[in-house]
């Protein structure tokens, strides 16, 4: 295969959690992958392990939050550039040990929606044309919290159910322009931004994030058309197609 | 597929270790086991249609088997290469052996390149707490690889291999199973005439079986402890089964896959056209609500099939009948003979 067969995806937020092992999966099934994350270290690290596993990677640290970052990730793929793939990944939790609504800082919960809301648009609002020129996909990832209103999760859970109506309006308004649009909740897996939401627990019962495999396997494989404007959840017991 | 989950093993049954057909018989002329409250019946499995009344629907997995044992070679030398499930686009997940009867795990790393049936492929990715399965991707042709070097799956059991007609049954339409929706095996076109001349129905759904090789501890914890596989249940099924349920009859299941995939199509309220992947577990704590009767083969004791005949029929009910069955001599496995029950709800 050369270069210019080769699909390429945009993973934020792939250092560590999910990311990384998006990053990992994606690289094996012969995507080039561009990573971002606003550490350096930890980054060149993950793109170092994914190299050696034979992945084509380059990296562009930066906030997803900072429009200059979005801009040069558009750079990258170069003026007539093409995309198949952009995962909005990197999120925002809140202030750890979470906290309700009442005692949430303001400050806090625009940060929230600034980086798991408003950057994913902005992001795939810089990166459409090279989407459309792909056919391209678009996942955002998404949580159960966005749905249940659980206790102390109120600002990130909005968030994601902004993304979550994000996603599905999109999927409709780009269907013309061939971007497909998922939302994707990963389930609970052992991350730090789990860890973060139950500071001093074991969370050692909660899955690795390797657990989403199957899922990943199977909706990178699906026809976009079939699977735009739905909301998955990788480890529940049926994932369904339109037709 | 099944998954092994519980280590209760009661006195041993008779296996099927051949066709029906290796043992000069058709594949109808099997025992069929009829449970009811009032007790066990033994029968031929030609007296099917008698047992149903007019009015009643037959719902059967047109998923064809798949020559899908594939002959491989990699760095670690020859090997076998059993292709359970496509995920699309080449890539499958696989389940790499030494040989038919000896399993993995294989050492294949990630990205290894090796081949099979010919097709270069590399190891993508390993199933989460699995070991001994690989997502492999091919770059080739795989349904011709296998129509050249495929073999059907086989276990130890069996005394003689079988060819692959053997494995399809008469409504296999669908090629993706890789090991047979053996339920479906006994109906021949002679039973489908008397069925269709007492007024039964017969509508279809797809389920492509993967591998049943999972031993205990396979499964990551919390994980539902079965593999993802393709089905679709159309909305011309979804019609007979109402229509069937307004005028009075019964649906009938014609195996576990069937159970499986209109399980998967019902959102809790109702069912509704659906496809996609499921690994729907049925089992006592997560009944099916679908199918009032169920045609199966017998299966092995601490299978998830097994958890399906349970929620089913209820645990004492499917204990006093498989005990029965093996005091009778029935023949266990995908070449033997065939268990009709109803759920008591409904019966
Ligand atoms: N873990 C769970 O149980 C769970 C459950 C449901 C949904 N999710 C979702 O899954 C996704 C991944 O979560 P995870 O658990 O893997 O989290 P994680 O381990 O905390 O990883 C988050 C990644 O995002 C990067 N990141 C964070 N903020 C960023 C920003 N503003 N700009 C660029 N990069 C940023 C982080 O690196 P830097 O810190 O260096 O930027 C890191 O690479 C998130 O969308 C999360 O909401 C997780």
């Amino acid at each position: 295969m050369t270069a210019e067969d080769r699909r390429r995806a945009i993973v934020t937020g792939a250092s560590q959690g999910l990311g990384e092992l998006l990053a990992q999966f994606l690289g094996d099934e012969h995507y080039e992958l561009l990573l971002t994350a606003r550490r350096r270290e930890p980054l060149e690290r993950v793109a170092e392990r994914l190299r050696r596993r034979g992945a084509a990677v380059e990296v562009l640290p930066g906030d997803v939050t900072d429009a200059a970052h979005r801009r040069a990730v558009a750079e990258r793929l170069g003026p007539a550039g093409r995309l198949d793939l952009l995962v909005n990944n990197a999120s925002e939790l809140g202030p750890s040990p979470l906290r309700p609504l009442t005692e949430l800082p303001l400050e806090s919960f625009r940060r929230i929606l600034e980086v798991n809301v408003v950057a994913p648009l902005a992001l795939i609002q810089e990166l459409a044309p090279a989407l459309a020129r792909g056919h391209g996909r678009v996942v955002n990832i998404t949580s159960d919290a966005a749905i249940e209103g659980y206790a102390g999760w109120g600002g990130y859970g909005a968030s994601k159910a902004a993304l979550d109506l994000v996603s599905r309006t999109l999927a409709g308004e780009l269907r013309t322009a061939g971007i497909s649009v998922v939302s994707v909740d990963p389930g609970d897996l052992r991350t730090a931004m789990h860890q973060a939401a139950y500071p001093g627990q074991d969370i050692s019962d909660r899955p690795l994030p390797e657990v989403t495999v199957p899922f990943w396997a199977w909706l990178l494989h699906r026809d976009p058309a079939a699977v735009t404007g739905r909301r998955y959840r990788a480890q529940s017991d049926r994932w369904e197609v339109a037709g | 597929m099944s998954t092994r989950v519980a280590t209760a093993r009661p006195s041993a049954p008779a296996l099927a270790d051949r066709s029906p057909e290796s043992r000069g018989r058709q594949r109808d002329e099997v025992r069929l086991l009829v449970s009811a409250t009032t007790g066990e019946r033994d029968l031929s499995f030609r007296s099917l249609p008698d047992l149903l009344a007019p009015g009643d629907l037959l719902v059967v997995n047109e998923s064809a088997t798949l020559p899908a044992s594939l002959p491989a070679v990699g760095p670690i030398g020859e090997f076998r290469l059993h292709l359970a499930t496509e995920f699309g686009d080449g890539l499958w997940l696989t389940e790499p052996r030494w040989s038919p009867a000896r399993p993995g795990p294989l050492p294949l790393a990630d990205g290894t390149a090796i081949a099979a049936g010919g097709v270069p492929a590399t190891v993508v990715a390993r199933y989460p707490g699995i070991a001994r399965l690989a997502f492999v991707r091919f770059e080739g042709d795989v349904p011709a690889a296998m129509s050249i070097y495929g073999e059907p799956i086989r276990y130890g059991y069996l005394r003689v291999p079988e060819p692959l007609e053997r494995y399809q049954t008469v409504f296999a339409r669908v090629p993706g199973s890789a090991e047979m929706p053996s339920a479906g095996r006994p109906f021949s076109t002679r039973i489908l005439e008397a069925a269709r001349r007492r007024g039964i129905g017969i509508a279809s759904v797809v389920l492509h079986a993967g591998v049943s090789s999972l031993e205990p501890g396979d499964i990551v914890t919390g994980a539902p402890p079965l593999l993802p596989e393709p089905y679709a249940v159309p909305a011309a099924t979804v019609e007979a089964i109402a229509r069937t349920r307004r005028a009075g009859g019964r649906v009938i299941a014609v195996g576990t896959t069937v159970v499986r995939a209109l399980e998967s199509a019902h959102d809790g309220c109702s069912l509704r056209p659906s496809r996609g992947f499921s690994r729907r577990y049925v089992s006592p704590a997560q009944p099916p609500v679908v199918a009032d009767g169920l045609i199966s083969g017998l299966h092995a004791e601490g299978t998830t099939h097994l958890d399906l005949l349970d929620a089913f029929l209820g645990r004492a009910a499917r204990e006093r009948a498989y005990a029965h069955a093996r005091a009778a001599g029935y023949l266990w496995h995908e070449f033997g003979d065939v268990h009709l029950s109803f759920r008591p709800a409904r019966a």
